[in-house]
């Protein structure tokens, strides 16, 4: 029943094109599986720059590790895998510094770390907020510290872990946006386009083009509903609340239809094609379709309200 | 009085040297950050700061801290993604230091230098004014600390390819008992 509809060729061309398209408006998918850069420079509390220094950064997902020597500007370059990183800089005379970092792919991520003098590195985990302080222990005997305020170790111990699924979940829900903005141009086009693919004087161009257009707006609504999907969830998050929650609620609706819409259409393209009035089921192709779109903006604007 | 004599007492004298005066308990908060955007103004709230100042030899030496992860804007997702910004996760705490005369809990205006710690940065405010009154032997304190983005290198977040604004102005509403 769907061979006309799957072996179109107009269809095939805009696919091609979308995919085309696709390499060049969202290159950060593309960075998922390649390499990119982290430099920066070492220096120390007075702003000198710090030769030699060790650089070394972790993979948090593999545990793979990378080393690299600042030159004597201070500057230091990684070449990576795209991914998350605990960078940890190491100097004889300086404190460690560890530091969190993305390799995204696209642009190179600069780095800099001020070193701090002081005893040389101990292999001690990721810093916590107490040891980040310039003046803890205090620089009297009577200063108030962390310790006094009675809060628990959860509360002042930093997570590099945490912090990178964080970092991934907004690496990921950036592109969920941006995907969501791009596919509702061939949405628009798509609904535009469907009084005249399926009234009484359609041409068979007009509807292969409303096709088309059907299919890269699928193909895309894809692509964005797989960047919320995997998107990490933080554990120990609050309940959700506010527009975040309309903006679910209406998936419920949008992704339904979303499938619902080309079973439809596709039944009534091939009645259409075979000279038949659409009938059936298929004549719910249109109001599925307009539901499905009314979600899909309601749950954009939702969001695009806020930040 | 020989030299061992000498130094045992100056030994046994030492801590009284250090001892408090007087100390101060952070008892209610309420730190507000707001946010600006073209199309959006939003606030979060945190009720969760804890605070100690210790006073001695005239001098009062206060901390205050509060986790990033308490502020509460109303919105999850914003929550989720001001913590990722501002890096919450692995510097979980914002940290104010400040030391003051002990003569300016009874003044109605002090101004304050700050120390503060944030998203793995620290940046120092001269001179913030607060406003200060005495409610039987509770002080209130309430000002606006002009924090921005840029003191403490955070990436303004955007919506729709349009960034926040630099300003990020954090009011303070503190109640402060003396212990």
């Amino acid at each position: 029943m769907l061979r006309n509809w799957s072996c179109n060729p107009l269809v095939a061309f805009l696919r091609l094109l979308f995919i085309c398209l696709l390499v060049q408006v969202a290159p950060s998918l593309i960075a998922q599986t390649t390499t990119g850069v982290i430099r920066g420079t070492v220096s120390d509390e007075s702003g000198r720059a710090v030769a030699n220094a060790a650089v070394t950064a972790t993979s948090i997902d593999s545990g793979q590790k990378q080393t690299a020597n600042t030159g004597p500007d201070g500057t230091y370059k990684l070449e990576l895998p795209t991914g998350n990183y605990r960078l940890t800089f190491e100097s004889a005379g300086f404190k460690k510094f560890e530091i969190s970092a993305t390799v995204g792919g696209t642009v190179p991520e600069v780095v800099d770390a001020k070193l701090e003098q002081g005893e040389p590195a101990n292999g001690n985990p990721a810093p916590t907020q107490q040891e980040n302080l310039p003046n803890a222990p205090s620089s009297s005997a009577t200063a108030p510290s962390l310790s006094d305020l009675g809060l628990s170790p959860e509360q002042t111990q930093g997570n590099a872990r945490e912090q990178a699924l964080l970092d991934k979940r907004t690496h990921m829900l950036k592109i969920h946006q941006r995907m969501g903005l791009i596919t509702t141009i061939p949405l628009v086009a798509t609904v535009i386009l469907g009084p005249g693919a399926g009234g009484k004087s359609t041409s068979t161009a007009s509807r292969n083009l409303h096709v088309a257009l059907g299919a890269v707006t699928g193909d895309l609504y894809g692509i964005t509903a797989y960047y919320a999907i995997r998107a990490p969830r933080i554990k120990g998050s609050p309940p959700k609340r506010g527009p975040i929650r309309f903006h679910e609620a209406m998936a419920w609706i949008h992704g339904p239809g979303m499938i619902l819409t080309p079973i439809l259409g596709a039944i009534a393209f091939d009645q259409k094609s075979n000279g038949e009035k659409v009938h059936g089921i298929a004549s719910a192709h249109g109001a599925v379709a307009i539901v499905t779109a009314g979600a899909f903006g309601a749950a954009l604007l939702s969001v695009s309200a806020k930040f | 009085m020989n030299k061992r004599t000498l130094i045992v007492f100056l030994l046994a004298a030492l801590p009284a040297f250090a001892a408090v005066d007087s100390q101060w308990l952070l008892q209610e908060s309420t730190l507000t950050y707001h946010v600006s955007h073209p199309l959006h103004q939003s606030e979060g709230v945190s009720h969760a700061a804890k605070g100690k100042g210790v006073c001695h030899a005239g001098q009062c030496e206060f901390l205050i801290a509060v986790p990033v992860k308490s502020f509460d804007s109303g919105d999850s997702n914003r929550d989720l993604h001001m913590l990722q910004v501002t890096r919450g996760a692995e510097f979980p705490l914002v940290t104010v230091r400040t030391r003051l005369p002990e003569s300016d809990a009874t003044a109605s205006t002090i101004n304050a230098d700050l120390e503060i710690q944030f998203a793995g940065q620290t940046a120092h405010y001269k001179q913030v004014p607060f406003k200060v009154e005495k409610q039987g032997s509770e002080t209130h304190i309430t000002g606006t600390i002009p924090a921005t983005l840029t003191d403490f290198k955070i990436d303004p977040p955007s919506l729709l390819t349009m960034p926040v604004k630099n300003d990020i102005p954090v009011r303070i509403d503190m109640t402060w008992h003396p212990q």
